[in-house]
Order: structure tokens, then C-alpha cells, then sequence
């Protein structure tokens, strides 16, 4: 279990040095920054899939809820950045509350349930009869706290929490909990796994962390509007940066990120021409080759995967 | 700038060093040139573009607009430069976005700080122009931004923007509203789009006529993703209006106008903006038919500016734009062109390759320069109040189209 | 106004009920969810468009055209790589990166195949008449198309209820392992639901251009939540329940724009999220969850 805990402790650093010391080899901050929202946006996802069975296929309402109730204490409250990225994780644990009953729901009706409702929070947001709260299609404008580099510090902070809550599930009781439940709520019940409540914290989790994630996105991009954060392709991103690296485990979701988004970037800058098709071909190579992830070559071999 | 003793001593000594270039060996310069800012080989001017996606439609004609513009710099040895007195090769560096902001984003910044562009130009529309303003901002890097005309871009503090083409959205209605006052129109229907571009139009259209004492009839906004309008036709006919004004982006004005031509409704005057932008593909999906008799705003190269006095003139901008494009320009393809030619100018006008130097040689020409596109002017926060948008209807002259402006 | 609204509805209905019934079928069978859909619908489209301009083929021909080819065509993906993906932990999960990954390859190849202009058909080539009912007057285009997607629909519910293979199908909706252990051979059945699946969803795309505007490359992610909302209403993996489903969609959707045109992208997803609280199966489906 040390050891384990210890492979787990060795991702942690390695992913938190190359962040803080990329940017100074290559200086497009942006770039980490995004992969960065990506890769705890895939810890998010993580942690409810890899642990629950749940697929949050909207889970940019989170992103998108964090981002604005990040904005708007900052417009509106001025109150500074990083308590209002705080505002913006509560803001959307707010929203899981609401949306705890989709937990009934399981499989593809979970997944498609909360696409359903990141689309509803997106209309409510963006509509004009909300304009005095939310400025409505008219977007945010953040220019008066913008600080990149502490936006980018912010955002490396963040990530190292989100990792090491997902070391602490994968090597906890609760993790186990977890997924004893999502292999046999039944069972897991009967041993007495509190099951509602258990998968309830995950949910919350899992909505916090795309808040947080959100409401330092507002801040770094800080002009925005609302189909930039509640744009569905972030769901769709993070889902299978996560899936291709392998659930269920700390790594996979770092090593899912750090190559496709890798590529992504690659492929995007030097040959833009067919770069929709090339990514496209990829991923279902990937999945035909590699259907449970990058982490199942390690596996196979017997390795610990942390 | 202002002259000072150094500065026209080290004009004098550049003037020197491209004197010497020419006569003496290259050592001679390259010792000389370490005195004075060298002229680069080459300026490298920034872009993204989307090549798929929801914007890609208006994306691609203007960055092929922009690239017409550097192919023919370079055609006759580069963009002079004032600052060096001399012709300077140019390099486009692009990269396709498409059309998402938050990739946009990272390009920026890798335009910005890997390719180190002197020129920063922004994609098309205000959805991907949105996430650069922080970063030019940031990085104290100029944006030429062609047509992000959205409002909050533009602020007393921050100087590093300037909009090249069409004023800032909340104006473009301008003329419109008072052509519905003279006309006397008192039943109006008004029907927008959910996003920046056409609300904050409907915003200023309503507040106008108001002052006039003319309320909407009907008054409606509708999400941007709409793409059938027969009921929201007969709604607007069950309101019994004259004038009937639908603000949208393309992939709704054409649903529309097939709505209201299918449904036989005639109305005294239909006002959509994109025929006037993007008329052939308007044509193509709506009919010469249905768009005849309809009103617009006009743009190059359907409106026609005599009085250019940079750049090509438009019927000699249409006839190379299409001899190298193999298609006839539209409007966007002019927007990237005069993005261009405001480059150049500036370029011309500069007193250095400096961010701030070249948004000062921009005001040293605003108001005086005239291209295919109308007036370049700007104000002081870097939006455009030189060109404005009449009003025009479309009359049928031939197999097609052409415009006859009604005001002003 | 009323009556108007309730007819155009329940035309615009029929249309969404063809327009989600494909993804509803492969989803019964293969617990697949088609992310790909709408580009299969924007495929048929396309297909539509250009028979109709370059050879004047009416769309209704290029329907029936498209049904065969598109059988034929998602047979073959089945077979080339679903038993691969069978094979995972969680195959109903995987599908959907597979799907997303074809989604992108068809989008892709569509903006180089057709570029990025919007296209259109003529709105009279499904007739210009402008029929009166109940004193009100709708474009022909509309009309035909609901019947068009009537027929069709129909034709589904005679394979599924009256063929042989239509028993297998649903015996395979039911349970995998049930229908394989009494003889029956999954993967031809599924294979086939994936064709006609996909051949519903160009069907649908043949149509679209008089009901859903221009066709662009991209328009496929936005149809395929839509459809989504659709057969979640009606009821997940019952393909007939997509027929409620469509209908439910159609009049809340014109109700909306007649009335409170602001909102009207909302209420589709609000009710489909009030059905997943309170009925989750779907307004016909049976209980799904235990736990």
C-alpha cells in the first residue's frame, strides 16, 4: 500500500515540476494553461466515471457554472479572483445539489441527463431576459483583474489538489467504497457501503473540481462568452482524454491528456490542413487497438498502475 | 515620435547603413547596424483562420483576403517600411483554430511568443477575436482586428486594438432606424438573434425608434441556433406589420427569407444583414426571386467608393482577387484585404517596428485614407467610426443582383 | 395562431420522430450511442442536395437511393470494427469515442469534399402548393416531408413487427444473451440495425434542408443532441417511443416559438430532464433500474 501510495506521490511531482517549469523552456504559457484546465477537467470526470460508472457527458455545466459565478462575484460583488474561483466551485456543488436526482439514472440516461442540463444552465445563462445579472449573449469582460501569471500559479495550485485527491481516493477506503458500488450497488449495500451518500460526495466532488477549474479559466481568459464555457466539446475533450489513458487510476487521465492534447497541438500547428481528419483517425485507432486505455499496456505487463 | 537630436542622428546613420549595404562589403553594415535597430529581414504577420466549424464560412474569405494582400507586397519586393526606408519581405504565419475560442486562445499566445510576429491580426467575428484582446493586451501586442466588432473589446485602457473594417456593432443600425422614422413605418417587427453581434443591433434599432415614439409591434429575440421559421413567420404576420426587420448570421437569415417567400407573406419592407455581405451564397440559398425587392445593408464590393486613394480601387480588386482566387470576392475577402492595407500604411507611416510606434503611425492616417472599403478612421480606443452602413434594396438587374441605396 | 401552431408542430413532430428514430434503433440493439449521428444525417443531406442540382433528382428519389446505400454502408462498419470494440470492459461507454472519432473523420472529409458555404435546396422541389387546413395555409414542403417521414416510420414498424429479422431484432433489444442462446445469430441483427440506423438518419438528412434551413459540413453535432432529446423523451431503446418522442418535441418547439420565442431552445431539454427525474424510462418505457 506505501508503494503504491509512493508511485502515486511520483506522478503527482513529475506533472506538477513539468507545469511550473515548462513555460520557462517554451514560453506559450496558454498552452500548459489549457492542458492544465484539461487535465483536471479529466481528474473531474475521473473521479465520477472511473470510480461511480457515471458518464458526465455535460459536465461543462460545471466548467461553464464555475466560470460565470467566478465572473460575476468578480463584476458584480468585486470581490477578488481567487475567493471568487472558491465562489465559483461552491456555485456548482450548488448545481449538483440540483441536479443530485440524476444520480438516479444510470448508463447512458445519466449521460445523456446531464448534457440535458448543461444545455438548460447554458440557455438560463445566456439568455437576454437575464442580461442586468449575467449580461446575457453579451459575454464577460474580466480585463480590470487579469494577471496571467497568477492565473497560471492559481491554476498549478489546483491541479496539484485535484491530484492529490485523486491519489487520496485511489488508494483509500472511500475509493474502494466507490467502486465496489459502481461494480454491484447491491452488494455494496448489503456490506455495508453507505451507498447514496458515497456516491453523492463523488458527485460533489467532481462538480466542485470543474468549478474551480472554470472560475480560474474565467480568470486567465477573462474576455469570454457564454458558448466559450459552456461549449460542449470541453465535455467531449475531457472525457476522452480520460478514457483513452485509462480510468479508474491516477495516471491514466495524465498520460490520456498529455498525448492526445499533445497531438491535438502538434498536429495543430504544423500540418492545419487535415488536422479535423488526422485527429479523428487517431482516436478510432486508439480505441479499436487500446479499447481500455493507454494504462492497459502497463497492466498487462503486471505493472502497478498508481 | 517626436524629432529629437538622437532620433535624427540615428536616421541619419540608418540611411548610412543601407547607403553602405549597397556600395561596401557587408561587414562594413553588419559593424554599422549594431549601432542602430538593424531592419529585420522580414516581417512576420500573425493570423488564425478556421477551416471548419460555424465561422469557417465567413473565416476562410477573410483570411484569403489577407493573403491576396501579402502575396502582392511581396510581389514587388515587401511592404516599405518608413522606419528603415526601405522594401521588407513578408511572412504570413496561420493557423486554423476552428472555430473554437478556447483553441484560438493558444494559438494566439503561440503567434505571440513562438513565431514572435511583428503583426497580430485576429480571426473573423467577435466570438474568436474575444480571447485575444486579453492577450495582445498582456503582451503589449498590437490586434489588427478586421471585424470583431463587439463592444466591450474597446476601452480607454487598453490601446492595443484597432478595428479595421465596420464600426463597432451598436452602430451599424444607425442609419437604418432613421430611414424607418422617414419612412413613417409605424408598425415594426423586430426579430434578433441571442448573441452579441445582432442584439446589441436590435438594442440600439428599439432605443432609436423609441425616441421617435415607435414601439415594436413585435419584439422578439430567439436562440442563435434557430433554423426553422415557419411559425415564427406567421407569428410576426399575425402582428400585421409594414417593415420587418430579422437580425441574424447567415445560417438564419436564410431559413428566414425561405420561410417568408414559402409562406407568400408580403411585407412593405424585409430587412436581413447578410445578403448585403455574402450576396452569391445568398443567392444560391434563398433565390433571386425571393431576395428581390428585399432591404439590406450594403457592403464592398456591392457598394462601389470612387474616391479611394489607397490600395486597389474595386473593380481592379475584383478582377486580381478573382484572376488568384479563381472565385469573385465578397465582402469578407475585401475586410481581409483592407486589414491589409491599413498594415501597409502603417507600415509606411512608422517610426519603428514598436507595438505602441505602430498604433501611432495608424492615427497619422485615420480619417484621411480612403480604400475599397470606405474611410479608415478610428477613435481613440481603436474602434472604427470611419465607415458607416447605408441602406440598400436589392433589385433584380439581369440573371442577379444589384444594390440601389435608399440612405444615405 | 393556435390551431397553426399545433399543426405545424405536429408536421415538424413527424419529421423529428424520423429524424431520431436511427440513433434510437442502434441504441436498442447495440446499447451504442451514435455519437455520429447528425453527420450521418448531414451525409443524406448532402446526398439530397446534390441530386437535386446536378441531375434534378427529386429528394424523395434520392431517400430511397440513400436507404439502400447506407444499409449497405453501416453493415460494414459494424463488421469491421464493432466485434473489436466488443471486447472491452465497457463497450456501451467506448462506443462513444468511437463514434466521436468518426463524427470528426466524416466532418472533416465533408469540408473538403463540399467546403464550408451553406447549400440549400429550393423550398418548392418538394411542391410549392400552399395547402389549406382549418383555414390556415402550410407549404407543401412541410407536408410532404411529414409524410414522407410517416411513411418510412411505418415501414419500420412493419420490419420490426412483421419480418422475421424484425422478431430477432427486438429479441436482441431485449436481451443479448437470451437472443443469442435461442439461435439467433447477434451480430447479423445488429449488424443490419446499424444499417438501417444509419440509413433512417440520411433519410432524415433528405429532408432537412426544408425544415432545418441551409446544410453546412458541420451541422451534425447540434442534430445529434437533438436527437438525443428526442428519443429520451419518447423512451430510450424503444424505436416506436421515438414517435411520442418527435411529436412531444415538434409541438413543444413550435408552442415555444409561437408564443415565447426567447426561450423556446429550452423546453426541449427541460422536459427531457423532467421525464429522466420522473418517468426515467422514457414516457413508454418499461422500469430500467434497480439500484
Amino acid at each position: 500500500m506505501r508503494k503504491h501510495l509512493l508511485y502515486g506521490a511520483i506522478v503527482f511531482v513529475v506533472v506538477i515540476l513539468l507545469f511550473t517549469l515548462l513555460p520557462s523552456v517554451y514560453s506559450n504559457e496558454d498552452l500548459f494553461f489549457q492542458a492544465m484546465v484539461y487535465l483536471a477537467l479529466a481528474q473531474g470526470v475521473n473521479i465520477l466515471y472511473g470510480f461511480t460508472g457515471y458518464l458526465p457527458f455535460g459536465y461543462v455545466g460545471f466548467f461553464g457554472t464555475g466560470a460565470y459565478a467566478t465572473a460575476l462575484s468578480i463584476t458584480l460583488l468585486h470581490i477578488p479572483p481567487i475567493p471568487a474561483i472558491l465562489i465559483g466551485g461552491l456555485a456548482s456543488v450548488v448545481l449538483g445539489i440540483l441536479l443530485s436526482p440524476l444520480l438516479r439514472l444510470s448508463g447512458a440516461y445519466f449521460a445523456i441527463g446531464s448534457l440535458a442540463a448543461s444545455q438548460m444552465v447554458y440557455y438560463i445563462v445566456s439568455n437576454p431576459a437575464l442580461q442586468n445579472l449575467t449580461n446575457g449573449p453579451y459575454g464577460i469582460n474580466l480585463e480590470s483583474v487579469y494577471q496571467p501569471r497568477a492565473s497560471y500559479i492559481t491554476m498549478i495550485v489546483i491541479v496539484a489538489l485535484v491530484m492529490g485527491v485523486v491519489i487520496y481516493i485511489r488508494n483509500s477506503r472511500f475509493g474502494l467504497a466507490l467502486q465496489a458500488i459502481r461494480e454491484d450497488p447491491v452488494s455494496a449495500g448489503m456490506a455495508g457501503i453507505h451507498v447514496v451518500r458515497q456516491r453523492a460526495m463523488a458527485w460533489f466532488l467532481s462538480a466542485m473540481i470543474a468549478g474551480v477549474v472554470g472560475g480560474a479559466f474565467a480568470w486567465h481568459i477573462s474576455v469570454f462568452y457564454p458558448t466559450t464555457v459552456f461549449d460542449l466539446n470541453i465535455s467531449i475533450f475531457a472525457i476522452v482524454f480520460t478514457l483513452f489513458g485509462g480510468v479508474t487510476t491516477v495516471l491514466g487521465p495524465v498520460l490520456g491528456m498529455f498525448v492526445l492534447y499533445g497531438f491535438y497541438n502538434v498536429i495543430g500547428i504544423s500540418e492545419p490542413q487535415y488536422f479535423q481528419l488526422i485527429y479523428g483517425v487517431l482516436i478510432l485507432v486508439l480505441v479499436l487497438f487500446l479499447p481500455s486505455g493507454m494504462v492497459s499496456l502497463m497492466k498487462r505487463r503486471g505493472h502497478y498502475v498508481p | 515620435m517626436k524629432s529629437t537630436p538622437y532620433r535624427v542622428l540615428s536616421r541619419i546613420a540608418v540611411s548610412g547603413v543601407i547607403a553602405s549595404a549597397m556600395t561596401l562589403s557587408g561587414v562594413a553594415a553588419a559593424s554599422a547596424a549594431s549601432k542602430a535597430p538593424a531592419a529585420p529581414k522580414q516581417i512576420v504577420i500573425g493570423t488564425l483562420y478556421a477551416s471548419s466549424g460555424s465561422f469557417a464560412q465567413s473565416s476562410l474569405p477573410q483570411y484569403a483576403g489577407l493573403k491576396f494582400w501579402v502575396n502582392q507586397m511581396n510581389q514587388s519586393g515587401g511592404a516599405y517600411v518608413k522606419a528603415f526606408h526601405k522594401k521588407i519581405p513578408l511572412k504570413l504565419v496561420a493557423y486554423n483554430d476552428q472555430s473554437s475560442s478556447t483553441t484560438a486562445a493558444t494559438l494566439y499566445n503561440q503567434l505571440i511568443t513562438q513565431n514572435k510576429v511583428n503583426i497580430l491580426v485576429s480571426d473573423f467575428g467577435s466570438v474568436l477575436t474575444s480571447v485575444a484582446v486579453p492577450i495582445a493586451q498582456e503582451h503589449k501586442m498590437l490586434l489588427i482586428d478586421p471585424t470583431g466588432t463587439g463592444d466591450s473589446f474597446f476601452s480607454k485602457t487598453n490601446p492595443y486594438i484597432a478595428l479595421t473594417s465596420l464600426p463597432t456593432s451598436g452602430v451599424w443600425p444607425t442609419t437604418l432606424a432613421n430611414y424607418l422614422i422617414d419612412k413613417h413605418y409605424k408598425r415594426i417587427a423586430v426579430i434578433y438573434d441571442q448573441n452579441d453581434f445582432d442584439q446589441s443591433q436590435a438594442t440600439t434599432l428599439t432605443n432609436k425608434l423609441k425616441t421617435a415614439h415607435i414601439t415594436p409591434v413585435y419584439n422578439n429575440s430567439v436562440p442563435t441556433s434557430t433554423s426553422n421559421y415557419p411559425v415564427l413567420v406567421h407569428a410576426i404576420m399575425s402582428s400585421n406589420p409594414d417593415a420587418v426587420i430579422e437580425l441574424g448570421y447567415p445560417t438564419n437569415d436564410i431559413p428566414f427569407l425561405q420561410s417568408v417567400s414559402a409562406s407568400g407573406a408580403k411585407f412593405n419592407m424585409l430587412f436581413t444583414i447578410f445578403p448585403g455581405q455574402l450576396l452569391s451564397s445568398m443567392e444560391q440559398n434563398v433565390g433571386v426571386t425571393s431576395l428581390a425587392g428585399t432591404y439590406t445593408y450594403p457592403t464592398p464590393p456591392l457598394l462601389v467608393y470612387n474616391n479611394v486613394n489607397f490600395g486597389l480601387g474595386m473593380n481592379a480588386f475584383a478582377t486580381a482577387f478573382s484572376k488568384a482566387n479563381n472565385s469573385a470576392p465578397n465582402f469578407l475577402d475585401v475586410a481581409g484585404y483592407n486589414a491589409g492595407l491599413v498594415i501597409q500604411k502603417a507600415l509606411a507611416n512608422t517610426n519603428g517596428l514598436s507595438q505602441l510606434q505602430l498604433r501611432q503611425s495608424l492615427y497619422t492616417f485615420s480619417g484621411k485614407m480612403f480604400t475599397l472599403d470606405g474611410l479608415f478612421k478610428l477613435s481613440p480606443t481603436g474602434a472604427q467610426i470611419g465607415e458607416t452602413l447605408p441602406v440598400a434594396q436589392l433589385v433584380k438587374s439581369g440573371n442577379g443582383l444589384k444594390v440601389n441605396v435608399v440612405t444615405p | 395562431m393556435l390551431t397553426y401552431t399545433i399543426i405545424s408542430g405536429l408536421l415538424f413532430g413527424l419529421f423529428c420522430s424520423l429524424m431520431g428514430i436511427g440513433l434510437n434503433l442502434i441504441f436498442g440493439v447495440m446499447r451504442f450511442v451514435n455519437l455520429a449521428h447528425g453527420d450521418f444525417l448531414m451525409l443524406g443531406a448532402f446526398g439530397a442536395y446534390f441530386a437535386y442540382t446536378f441531375w434534378g433528382l427529386s429528394p424523395a428519389l434520392a431517400l430511397v437511393v440513400e436507404i439502400i446505400v447506407m444499409i449497405a454502408i453501416g453493415a460494414l462498419i459494424y463488421y469491421a470494427f464493432v466485434p473489436r470494440l466488443l471486447r472491452s470492459r465497457d463497450p456501451e461507454m467506448l462506443s462513444l469515442i468511437f463514434f466521436f472519432g468518426i463524427s470528426q473523420i466524416i466532418q472533416a472529409i465533408a469540408v473538403i469534399a463540399f467546403s464550408n458555404n451553406p447549400r440549400s435546396i429550393v423550398w418548392s422541389a418538394l411542391g410549392s402548393a400552399n395547402y389549406q387546413v382549418l383555414g390556415q395555409g402550410f407549404q407543401e414542403s412541410w407536408v410532404v416531408s411529414a409524410l414522407i417521414s410517416a411513411i418510412v416510420i411505418a415501414l419500420v414498424y412493419v420490419y420490426l413487427y412483421h419480418t422475421k429479422i424484425g422478431y430477432a431484432t427486438r429479441a436482441v433489444m431485449g436481451s443479448q444473451e437470451e437472443a443469442a442462446s435461442s439461435g439467433i445469430n447477434v451480430h447479423r441483427v445488429s449488424a443490419i440495425a446499424m444499417g438501417i440506423g444509419l440509413a433512417l438518419a440520411s433519410a432524415a438528412g433528405t429532408l432537412s434542408p426544408f425544415l432545418l434551413g441551409s446544410i453546412t459540413p458541420n451541422m451534425g453535432s447540434d442534430i445529434t443532441t437533438t436527437s438525443f432529446s428526442i428519443i429520451i423523451i419518447g423512451s430510450l431503446g424503444n424505436p416506436l417511443g421515438t414517435v411520442l418522442g418527435g411529436l412531444i418535441y415538434g409541438l413543444s418547439s413550435m408552442f415555444m416559438q409561437s408564443y415565447v420565442p426567447s426561450w423556446a431552445n429550452l423546453v426541449p431539454y427541460l422536459l427531457l430532464f423532467l421525464i429522466l427525474l420522473f418517468k426515467p424510462s422514457g414516457l413508454l418505457g418499461k422500469v430500467v433500474r434497480h439500484a
